[in-house]
């Protein structure tokens, strides 16, 4: 065993995660914004034959910012904070430190070939679920790996009880174990063929209303164990960390996140209403949808009060600035969702651009800020560099923030405007537009959310910018800074 | 929870799972038993359909149009009679969507000719002006993948009992036999209603381009 | 009894359970720290004390740690 003057924590993990992030980030959201700005300019269709539409992008954008982005930053946190809290150092474990890079590898491959198999039109056609049967297999051995290295190094741990961001990552570990391996129950065709066609097709073990059932099964509770739990998990490290602040209360802190386990699940099938799905199911979505304000509020009060006596801090330090907003985002996106999980406003919402709204500003303003966020408080410790530039982070966070309010307004109003036109009837109730008439009227609001997108994907590129430079050509740091990330 | 649980990783985990797993064992699990059946006179779908179903999958007409109709007078006059889910019994997977960038698809072989559909992927705006959608040109270029979807229905039948006859069978020779006698002319008597000569011809010479697949399936919502 | 029926009564009963159980729960939290029997808030310092040597807020007996940090 090494002696404990030399004994650090390895961030080699966390960085390999850290720069896929930064690069999934851009390449995610440049495509997201292109096919934003394809539905404002059809002409924009065409600047890649058949593998440049609409249609076929769209699966590209959402799987490169969800498992590309988004699970690269959970990673990178994970691999940092992690050691921290459990006081281990992944260099005090040499086959667990390999086995992470190796899982960081099959993370690589697994990444390139979902964007090739997407990119030729090669999908299973759940949402959130496209891979096809082999690279599914190669997930789960991707996942398998880092829950072994999850409780390896939980149990070489020196402190004894698990801090709150644990709890999380375990419940991320095993709510998408659980999910995605039911989700994605296939059977492939070659074997039961004869040999028959292309040897990487598949059919669902499930049929039309069941499948349905358990896709958005699997996809609300991606949104939960992808967009939710582990973020959640990162907030309650850095966000304290940061600040200096211990966590407002540890008792909130359980109760959240017992009441978040419980009901999370439930909520899948207000995906679902007016649907062929049981009535019961329909409406059990729609309750345990609105109860799940509770937990989800609990934990974002609990950061905000975090900060209690020291708001200070938020004129100060952009890093807070950025978590701040985003548990705010956090518990607008919280309330919006139940609100569009009541049958009646859901028959309005429902298949309109409300929907995607209330996405974005769940991603957008809660998941990749507190990414944004949790990378550049990890930077300067690992890189052992003085953060490049706070003026062009304060920067990006208002272009950031202008950009997201701009998406999500014109959102609401697309959404709202069409799902409004959709049922309008004459004095003779006779519907009164056709059904393009209830696009055309969009334009306007497509420009604009392609604007907003657009001043979101330049925050990106000024972040990308700022992380490089921090990493290569920021002041050099004596020693790992304690709480305030120090920036220049 | 009570203090030694969050100590105790694996105890922990196995409460956490407990609980996560408790809403699918109460929400998902009873409908398996109910949900599956046909309705009445439901077939499954041919091959050349299920291809133009590969082709539906693969442009991934998915994200801007859906396959439900909600049980509200403004659908069920904008679109017909609302969806039943013995309608679905035979969709692996169910294309139900999220997003109607377009208008609902569920029942379009309705209100929709051939000759429409052909005209509206070539370019939708000759039959729609303001449509937003992109042409899809390259389906009447790109070969029908028949194989991998006579492979999926000899896969349904066998695992899931789907009720095909006996001419869905395993291997080359069969699948070779139904192209033949079954899938070409399926597909001619289509690629007729189309009035464009090229994609006649490449069906005529025995290659079924994606186009005539799609339009296979489309005509088949109903 | 009918489905539905039955499915009310559960329901009820259900509801009535977790409201219970829930403020039970949040009982029990502050009742036992006011007691002095616990002390919860202790924990929340384990993200703030995070270097490989500070002191752990519990220390893991079965870690297999044999350098002496100090």
């Amino acid at each position: 065993m090494q002696s404990s003057a030399a004994l650090e924590y390895d961030y080699s993990v966390a960085k390999l995660y850290m720069w896929t992030a930064v690069i999934f980030g851009i390449v995610g959201m440049t495509i997201g914004v292109l096919i934003a700005s394809q539905l404002a300019f059809p002409e924009l269709n065409y600047l890649m034959g058949e593998y440049g539409t609409f249609s076929r992008l769209r699966p590209l954008h959402t799987n490169v910012v969800v498992y590309g982005f988004t699970i690269s930053g959970i990673m990178a946190s994970f691999y940092y904070s992690a050691q921290r809290v459990l006081k281990v150092s992944l260099a005090e474990l040499p086959f667990i430190n390999f086995l992470a890079k190796f899982q960081f590898v099959a993370y690589l491959i697994a990444a390139t070939l979902l964007v090739l198999s997407l990119g030729m039109g090669i999908t299973a056609s759940k949402e959130y679920a496209q891979m096809e049967w082999p690279l599914d297999i190669l997930i789960v051995v991707y996942w398998v790996i880092w829950g072994i290295n999850m409780f390896a190094m939980i149990g070489a741990r020196r402190e004894k009880a698990l801090y709150i961001s644990m709890w999380y990552y375990i419940a991320c570990f095993l709510g998408v174990a659980m999910l995605y391996l039911f989700n994605n129950m296939e059977v492939p065709t070659i074997f039961f063929s004869g040999g028959l066609g292309a040897w990487y097709h598949s059919v669902s073990m499930y049929a039309g209303t069941n499948d349905a059932l358990v896709q958005w099964w699997w996809g609300h509770n991606a949104v939960a164990f992808v967009f939710t739990v582990p973020i959640i998990a990162m907030i309650y490290y850095f966000l304290p960390k940061e600040s200096g602040q211990a966590v407002y209360s540890y008792k909130l802190s359980l109760l959240s996140f017992w009441g978040l386990m419980f009901v999370y699940l439930w909520a899948g099938g207000h995906h679902l209403l007016w649907s062929t799905v049981p009535d019961w199911m329909q409406t059990m979505g729609s309750i345990f949808s609105v109860v799940l304000i509770l937990p989800s509020w609990g934990s974002a009060i609990n950061m905000l009060l975090t900060m209690k006596g020291e708001w200070n801090q938020l004129t100060e330090n952009p890093l807070i600035k950025f978590m701040v907003l985003a548990s705010t985002f956090y518990m607008l996106s919280t309330l919006e969702g139940p609100i569009q999980a009541v049958k009646s406003v859901n028959a309005i919402a429902h298949f309109t651009d409300w929907i995607p709204g209330h996405v974005h500003d769940g991603v957008l303003g809660w998941v990749a800020f507190m990414v944004f966020a949790a990378l550049m408080h990890m930077a300067p410790r690992a890189f052992k560099r003085e953060i490049y530039s706070k003026s062009l982070l304060e920067a990006q966070f208002w272009i950031q923030t202008t950009g997201v309010v701009l998406y999500f307004t014109s959102m609401w109003i697309a959404g709202i405007t069409q799902g409004m036109m959709w049922r309008a009837v004459d004095e003779y109730g006779n519907l009164m537009y056709s059904f393009i008439d209830t696009v055309s009227v969009l334009h306007p609001y497509y420009t604009i959310r392609a604007i907003g997108g657009l001043l979101y994907l330049i925050g990106v590129f000024m972040f990308a910018y700022n992380f490089f430079m921090t990493a290569t050509a920021g002041r050099k740091l004596e020693q790992e800074p304690q709480f305030r990330s120090p920036m220049a | 929870m009570f203090h030694w649980l969050e100590k105790n990783p694996f105890l922990f985990s196995v409460g956490v799972f407990i609980v996560i797993a408790f809403a699918g064992l109460i929400e998902i699990l009873p409908n398996f038993a109910e949900a599956a059946r046909p309705i009445k006179g439901l077939k499954p779908y041919t091959v050349l359909e299920l291809a133009g179903k590969e082709v539906y999958k693969k442009d991934n007409c998915i994200a801007c149009h859906s396959q439900l109709i909600r049980p509200f007078k403004s659908e069920t006059d904008r679109y017909g009679k609302y969806s039943l889910s013995g309608e679905y019994a035979y969709d692996r997977p169910f294309l139900w969507g999220s997003k109607r960038t377009g208008p609902d698809l569920h029942r379009v072989g309705n209100y929709r000719t051939p000759d429409w559909h052909a005209n509206h992927m070539w370019d939708p705006k000759s039959v729609v002006p303001d449509s937003i959608m992109p042409a899809y040109k390259h389906q009447f270029k790109n070969v029908a993948d028949l194989e991998t979807a006579y492979a999926e229905a000899v896969t349904v039948k066998n695992v899931f009992n789907t009720p095909y006859g006996d001419e869905i069978q395993p291997g080359k020779e069969a699948y070779e036999k139904y192209l033949k006698e079954k899938a070409l002319p399926e597909a001619l008597e289509i690629a007729k209603k189309m009035k464009n000569k090229e994609v006649l011809e490449m069906v005529q010479k025995g290659q079924i381009p994606e186009i005539v697949a799609m339009i296979a399936y489309l005509d088949r919502l109903k | 009894m009918t489905l539905t029926e039955m499915q009310g009564y559960a329901f009820f009963f259900f509801t009535i359970l977790l409201v219970v159980i829930l403020y039970g729960y949040i009982l029990h939290l502050y009742r036992s720290e006011k007691k002095g029997e616990r002390d919860y808030e202790k924990y929340g310092k384990m993200a703030l004390d995070d270097e490989l040597h500070d002191r752990p807020v519990e220390e893991n007996p079965k870690a297999t740690n044999d350098d002496k940090k100090e």
